[in-house]
């Protein structure tokens, strides 16, 4: 005779609706509909790092733009808005809300290494595609997993970037790094001094100036005592105004300074007012070309059609890459979309150009770095340019 | 080095000093501390950025509109946010200050959140070279401006006869009501008096740094720490801590490390708040029970 | 002959009992919630003790101590470093995240008993607390920075925590634990030293009662509490950064518990409940959510300063703790 446990039935009603809840996630079509694709957007859009989300803005307005034309076999994305304001909490939150609640088809987004970091398990649990469209923390989509991509050049990438300009201007041995203490300044700094050690150069100081400093005096003098031949300054915008203002004050105006991708050089000028405090100041620029320059015009133009007043910063092309390339994949996986099929198409773009980044973006199931290099933008007689290395515009 | 340090210590420390002063006069008044102070010190940067930027208008008027409107934002604080909570408890000031300073921030983020803001150069003072040390046109202009303000300030505090009644009700505000002052109408007019202070070292240190919503966090720090090192409720107090952490903070930048610029308003504070809590010339502030 | 007084029956809402129906109810809530509503009952429990925990000292002791983000930054980092370089399960890095909490509270508490008192309370425990972020951004090789302490594997007396559902039973049972305690205590005789410490505290030693002691065993339990918070917000999240640690989150801390209702248990939950889940509601709108704050923090000032909980305690005597200053 069999044993009835008289826990069995209650057991089995419980079974049945824990497995009801965990059946929503398996669903291979999860955020489609026949005339709809469900985009996740998540990125900083209050905070203190709001002017980031500048990056999903550009990318929503391509969105947009694909929407006109038609969408992708007959489906239009219906893009939902996450805000993460740059703090790990609220970003979990956003994740598990796009993934649990909203069911989103793919995310495409994110600003802040910090909260993609916290938030990097979540989606890849859920299989839920993922285009990492501006944090730079290469650990995002390393080592591989089956649905994370990075769509803009990682840390590694920036390091190589600025690394390999600041050793093309010959005989440069004495380097200064300025940095935030932040995450983000870390990740673009760190790689820098990699690069530079591989070649045999180490920083001889490395300094510190937090956010929220109206002053860089202490450290501007230090420099003046070390006479490096190149520094790094790791900087957001608003510092960046104040350490190149100050190291014109105390005359140390011969010294290049490198950049991180915290600004463009249209902006820094804009906001110094004077082309001498900036002439020696270079940025690593991923794109074909300079913000106001012709190249950008089609781009500038799509930006402010659908959002009008935004002010077009450097920040705001760096998603956009990862998004022509999305929609491609997506083209290419015809109108029978699945999950699969879109990873699928994903891993089988190569040497793909988006027509806004200056390198091709390249992906493949073992490397999701699509993105490995950037150029450098500087001042040339007075104008932005793109260059190959020291003193060599494109 | 050291004098260059010294220099440049001095020009950061009056804008402290202004804000520290600022935040004295409201709490000598008033006895609130205004835990909001950093984000109104802002207001005036804002509203000139406001006036000139977006209404064309120039700098000078400009920065006197903005002054007279953190005046009256001071005023109507006091009436309607901070009288009427009058008989609670302490806690309940420092809450309501911290939530109009938020309110003013989230107004500020909701309409350039994304932007950080230049402000326009004013003055084109080329820089004086002393030896080896550049005192820049903005240093000069900060401390003369912030000079100017503290003379006058000082004077109309001992030497006019507002002065004797601003004394007064510092003194004992139940012997200046009977003696018929209007202690609220006092009140009032000292909050004014202090936003519009915090106005002037916010539209002085605007040009120099951009704009954008959180540089008030770092102003209020800076002010309580110049407060505790000269004494709370000090007025010299306030003036001299705020030149002396200026100071300080270019020296422990230089001399030891860069990381310690952004920490040194918390250790002054800790480190005066356990050795000598009344610090240089405040009055007794513990409690002994 | 044994005279029994008449047994009254109470009403159901009067009965303080009613309380412990509550966990009881939302131990149904997984059935019901999706992952991500899942994820925000536990963030709630999680700022529920942190209110708790910050009621103590703010309300029922009346110092303006504001070095709540420190004890949970500490109770967070701890349970972190513990987990991560002694293998700790959580529950035992749970320990060690109520015992250092403990620590810095008998720390902060130093200067209470000092004398120190009011805004330089304040002041010098906000400065605490911003010098416990600075240590945690640049004691890398501990902390790893800016770039988070993640957690491994956490795991609670053998049984995987990864999941939301597995984290919000475990969350319950402490914040069913500690809320209980905390109750006992503010009923006991501490409670009222507390409370009479609060409101008059040159009286109070005249009276003969130790202040400086319950002085200290108050910031201390005030302490390990929020620790405890922190740990269940490092579970959470499963990966500690500084900036969660900052002078915003001392507001939020604050105004859970002026909106809850300061001095009042009860008071703490509801604060922490709706300032919670009200601002994810007003991430939608991203800028608003430092103006509903500001807002409501006004609005609650001047026209119901005893905070939410005084609407309850107007509907039924449950709500009218003995502790709470009608």
């Amino acid at each position: 005779m069999k044993m009835r446990s008289k826990y069995g039935l209650p057991l089995g009603v419980f079974a049945a609706i824990g497995l009801m809840a965990g059946a929503a996630i398996a669903d291979d079509t999860t955020g489609l509909t026949d005339t709809t694709i469900k985009v996740g957007v998540m990125g900083p859009f209050s905070g203190n790092a709001s002017s980031y989300s500048k990056a999903q803005i550009g990318e929503m307005a391509y969105y947009k733009m694909i929407n006109d034309q038609g969408g992708v076999h007959g489906r239009k994305f219906e893009l939902i808005q996450e805000d993460t304001a740059c703090q790990p909490a609220k970003g979990i939150a956003a994740a598990k809300k796009l993934v649990s609640q909203d069911k989103v088809f793919m995310m495409h987004g994110n600003s802040c290494s910090g909260v993609a970091m916290a938030v990097k398990d979540i989606v890849v649990e859920s299989g839920t595609p993922w285009i990492v469209a501006h944090a730079v923390n290469p650990n995002i989509s390393m080592p591989p997993t089956p649905n994370v991509f990075h769509g803009v050049p990682a840390g590694p990438a920036y390091g190589f970037t600025m690394g390999k300009f600041v050793m093309s201007k010959p005989g440069t041995k004495n380097v200064v790094m300025v940095e935030h203490s932040n995450d983000w300044a870390k990740s673009y700094a760190d790689p820098t001094r990699d690069y530079m050690k591989s070649k045999g150069v180490e920083p001889s100081m490395v300094l510190a100036m937090e956010r929220g400093q109206t002053d860089a005096t202490a450290q501007v003098l230090k420099i003046r005592q070390a006479k490096p031949d190149f520094i790094v300054a790791s900087l957001y915008e608003a510092e960046t105004v104040i350490f190149l203002k100050d190291l014109k004050k105390y005359g140390v105006t011969d010294i290049p300074v490198m950049g991180a991708a915290g600004t463009d050089l249209e902006n820094t000028l804009a906001r110094i007012g004077d082309i001498d405090t900036v002439k020696n100041y270079y940025v690593p620029h991923a794109f074909i070309d300079t913000v106001d320059g012709p190249g950008m015009k089609t781009w500038n133009d799509m930006i402010l059609k659908y959002y009008p007043g935004e002010t077009i910063t450097g920040f705001s092309y760096v998603s956009i890459g990862s998004a022509v390339a999305v929609v491609q994949a997506l083209k290419n996986a015809g109108p029978d979309l699945t999950r699969e099929k879109f990873l699928a198409e994903m891993d089988k773009i190569k040497n793909f150009d988006t027509g806004i980044f200056a390198t091709n973006i390249t992906w493949a199931a073992d490397d999701r770095h699509g993105v490995k290099e950037s150029a450098v933008a500087g001042f040339v007689d007075g104008k932005p340019t793109v260059m190959k290395g020291w003193n060599q515009p494109m | 080095m050291l004098m260059q340090l010294t220099v440049s210590g001095f020009a950061q420390g009056a804008i402290y000093a202004l804000i520290a002063l600022s935040l004295t006069v409201v709490f000598r008044a008033t006895t609130v501390v205004n835990f909001g102070h950093g984000d109104f010190v802002l207001g005036g940067a804002f509203g000139v950025y406001v006036l000139v930027v977006m209404l064309g208008l120039p700098f000078l008027p400009s920065a006197i509109a903005a002054i007279i409107l953190m005046f009256a934002c001071g005023i109507l604080i006091s009436r309607g946010f901070i009288d009427p909570i009058k008989a609670g408890p302490h806690i309940g000031f420092a809450m309501m200050s911290i939530s109009l300073g938020y309110i003013f921030r989230g107004t500020t983020r909701s309409i350039w959140g994304r932007e950080v803001l230049p402000m326009p150069r004013v003055f084109d003072i080329p820089p004086v070279f002393i030896g080896d040390v550049v005192i820049t046109g903005d240093a000069m202009i900060i401390s003369g401006i912030v000079a100017l303000l503290l003379v006058g300030f000082f004077i109309v505090f001992y030497k006019t006869s507002i002065g004797k009644v601003i004394q007064a009700v510092y003194q004992s505000e139940r012997g200046a009501t009977l003696i018929g002052i209007n202690v609220r109408r006092f009140h009032d007019m000292m909050w004014g008096a202090g936003l519009a202070m915090g106005a002037v070292a916010g539209i002085l240190i605007a040009p120099i740094s951009l704009l954008h919503p959180d540089l008030g966090a770092g102003f209020l720090i800076r002010g309580f720490a110049a407060m505790t090192l000269g004494g709370f409720g000090s007025l010299g107090g306030a003036v001299a801590g705020g030149l002396i952490l200026g100071i300080t903070e270019q020296y422990a930048g230089a001399y030891i490390n860069t990381a310690l610029i952004d920490i040194t308003s918390y250790l002054v504070i800790i480190v005066v708040l356990v050795v000598r809590p009344s610090g240089l010339f405040g009055k007794r502030a513990v409690v002994r029970v | 002959m044994n005279q029994e007084t008449p047994k009254v029956k109470s009403s159901l809402m009067q009965n303080a009992r009613i309380f412990y129906l509550v966990p009881l109810v939302a131990a149904l809530i997984p059935f019901f919630a999706n992952d991500y509503l899942q994820f925000m009952v536990n963030m709630i429990m999680v700022y529920v003790l942190v209110t708790v925990g910050f009621n103590l000292v703010i309300g029922n002791l009346g110092q303006l101590a504001f070095a709540n983000t420190a004890f949970f930054g500490i109770g967070a980092y701890m349970t972190a470093i513990l987990m991560n370089y002694a293998g700790f399960t959580f529950e035992i890095a749970l320990v060690g995240a109520a015992i250092s909490g403990g620590l810095a509270g008998l720390l902060a508490s130093i200067t209470a008993l000092r004398g120190i008192r009011l805004y330089y309370l304040a002041i010098i425990t906000l400065a605490f607390g911003e010098l416990m972020r600075w240590v945690y951004i640049h004691a890398e090789s501990v902390t790893r920075g800016t770039d988070g302490l993640p957690l491994p594997d956490v795991t609670v007396f053998g049984m995987s925590m990864h999941s939301e559902t597995a984290k919000f039973y475990v969350f319950l049972v402490i914040t069913v634990l500690v809320v209980k305690g905390t109750s006992n205590l503010l009923k006991s005789r501490v409670g009222r030293a507390i409370l009479a410490i609060r409101d008059n505290e040159l009286t109070t030693a005249s009276l003969g009662i130790s202040t400086a002691n319950y002085i200290i065993l108050t910031f201390v339990w005030s302490g390990s509490v929020v620790g405890v918070a922190g740990a269940m917000f490092a579970a959470s999240t499963e990966r500690v950064f500084p900036e969660s640690f900052g002078l915003t989150e001392v507001i939020v801390h604050f105004a859970m518990v002026m909106v809850g209702g300061a001095g009042s248990l009860i008071g703490s939950i509801i604060g922490g409940v709706v300032l919670t889940a009200l601002p994810e509601y007003f991430r939608q709108f991203p800028g608003m959510e430092e103006l509903f704050f500001g807002v409501i923090i006004i609005a609650v000032l001047l026209f119901l300063p005893k905070g939410l909980v005084s609407l309850l305690a107007k509907v039924s005597p449950l709500f009218r703790e003995r502790y709470y200053r009608e």
